[in-house]
């Protein structure tokens, strides 16, 4: 199991909706796609590196040999993933309290959805319909989402500048210099690994260090000996 | 196409996973494929790592739906309790029913630089031809794959799994993944430079802004960068 990958968290959900009301779901996330100002309240959880709605039909189970049985099922299912910074619970509570009505919106078709607001309920049922993962690929596991983004700034400010960093006098380039500091405050900053960055990190170092005590209680009992 | 936003494409796979035993393992082909991921997750770093353009990606066993439901608790079953005359079948009727799958499911689910146009074809070959071995390990276990042979054959047997994504929102950045690492390392180094060189006078900063911008040299993109899926500095 591997949930985390340095500084992202994979959630994957599933949940049962009823056939009959697939559309109105559907019709909810088209409103959502046109109208990305009502997406405003997700753009604020700047914790969210990407998320995705996949709604199943009940008979659209990827069906590919003959052999494999056909599914049977009464209800169509929305999965839900998404890769985020911080823990579950604060993931979890920052929908709650940041946009509760938005949350309602897209699952309160969804069956037993027991609404956001109250926290205790909405944990049970994302726990109860949730599922591990098992491989969990980040591609840059030091940076959060801000980190990314924040780069971006990073990077096209200091190329501007350097256009110009051969121009004027010394006492110039300082004044320039302070300026795009001042400029780049919010978005500079040190990443450093956190304590587990990913599943495959925290084994190599297990193993690391497994070895190593081994080696050294080698070396002790020949020291020992001798 | 729901799939992509900006630059970014969302990748749903869900592959349907041989019903049985492994001859001669006395495993399930779902646990098989469990385990295999399970081990990739010892390996010095993912082999996802070797795939261009993937920000994040997942893997998982789906083994079966969930419904949660309550015992009872409906208008009916309120009736119910007044009047036991009403069967049990009608109580149980407008109660959520349960749903089984009856195959278990690989579900791949990635997010990759894919262009203004989505290229999946692209993506899924250049998946195949970093880490085919791999994937052949893995996917060998799922209905269909005996199909495929190459890369061509890989690309038409995974939009046989592909689902359409119903809403995608993302909220890093769309760029390609070489363009965000070479940000990251900018920014990782900008800092540091920044608090190094704190006080100095205008000639040794610009001397020393010079030297810095040689040794990160900010367009180059093949490098100095970060690798994919660096986990140390």
């Amino acid at each position: 199991m591997s949930n985390i990958a340095g500084k992202a968290y994979a959630m994957n959900v599933i949940t049962p909706v009823r056939p009959y009301l697939v559309w109105v779901n559907k019709v909810i996330f088209w409103a959502a796609l046109k109208l990305p100002s009502t997406l405003k309240g997700l753009i604020t959880l700047s914790l969210i590196h990407y998320a995705r709605w996949v709604i199943i039909g009940k008979n659209q189970f990827p069906h590919l040999a003959p052999e494999q049985p056909k599914e049977d099922l009464s209800y169509c299912y929305m999965l839900f993933f998404s890769n985020f910074n911080g823990s579950w619970d604060q993931y979890v509570d920052s929908f709650t309290f940041a946009i509760p009505s938005g949350l309602d919106m897209f699952w309160k078709w969804n069956i037993r959805y027991p609404k956001s607001v109250a926290l205790t309920p909405f944990h049970k049922y994302i726990q109860y319909n949730q599922i591990e993962t098992l491989h969990y690929y980040n591609g840059y596991p030091l940076a959060t989402s801000n980190d990314v983004k924040s780069a971006s700034a990073v990077r096209d400010a200091l190329i501007a500048f350097d256009q110009t960093a051969d121009q004027g006098t010394d006492a110039e380039f300082i004044k320039r210099y302070h300026t795009l500091l001042r400029g780049l405050q919010h978005d500079l900053g040190d990443m450093y690994p956190t304590p587990i960055v990913s599943m495959a990190a925290y084994q190599v170092e297990k193993r690391t260090r497994w070895h190593a005590s081994q080696l050294s209680a080698l070396t002790a009992d020949r020291v020992q000996q001798s | 196409m729901t799939n992509i936003s900006g630059n970014a494409y969302a990748l749903t796979i869900l592959s349907p996973i041989r019903t049985g035993v492994v001859k001669g393992e006395e495993i399930e082909y779902a646990d098989k494929v469990r385990d295999l991921l399970e081990s990739w997750n010892l390996l010095p770093n993912s082999p996802m790592t070797q795939v261009p353009q993937t920000y994040l990606c997942r893997f998982f066993v789906l083994d079966d739906v969930y419904t949660e439901s309550l015992p009872g608790a409906s208008v009916m079953d309120t009736f119910a309790d007044v009047l036991p005359v009403v069967p049990d079948g009608v109580r149980r009727r407008i109660l959520p029913k349960e749903d089984r799958l009856k195959s278990r499911y690989l579900v791949f689910s990635s997010n990759f630089y894919g262009g203004p146009q989505g290229d999946v074809d692209g993506y899924l070959r250049g998946m195949w031809n970093a880490i085919g071995e791999h994937i052949k390990d893995l996917w060998g276990y799922c209905y269909g794959f005996d199909q495929v042979r190459d890369a061509a054959t890989f690309v038409s047997y995974m939009k046989k799994c592909q689902l359409p994504v119903t809403l995608f929102f993302v909220g890093a950045n769309d760029e390609p993944l070489p363009a965000q690492l070479k940000a990251l390392y900018l920014k990782q180094e900008f800092a540091r430079f920044a608090v190094a060189n704190q006080g100095l006078e205008a000639a040794v900063l610009r001397a020393n802004y010079q030297a810095f911008i040689a040794r990160v040299a900010p367009t180059n993109l093949s490098g100095p960068t970060w690798e994919p899926g660096q986990y140390r500095l």
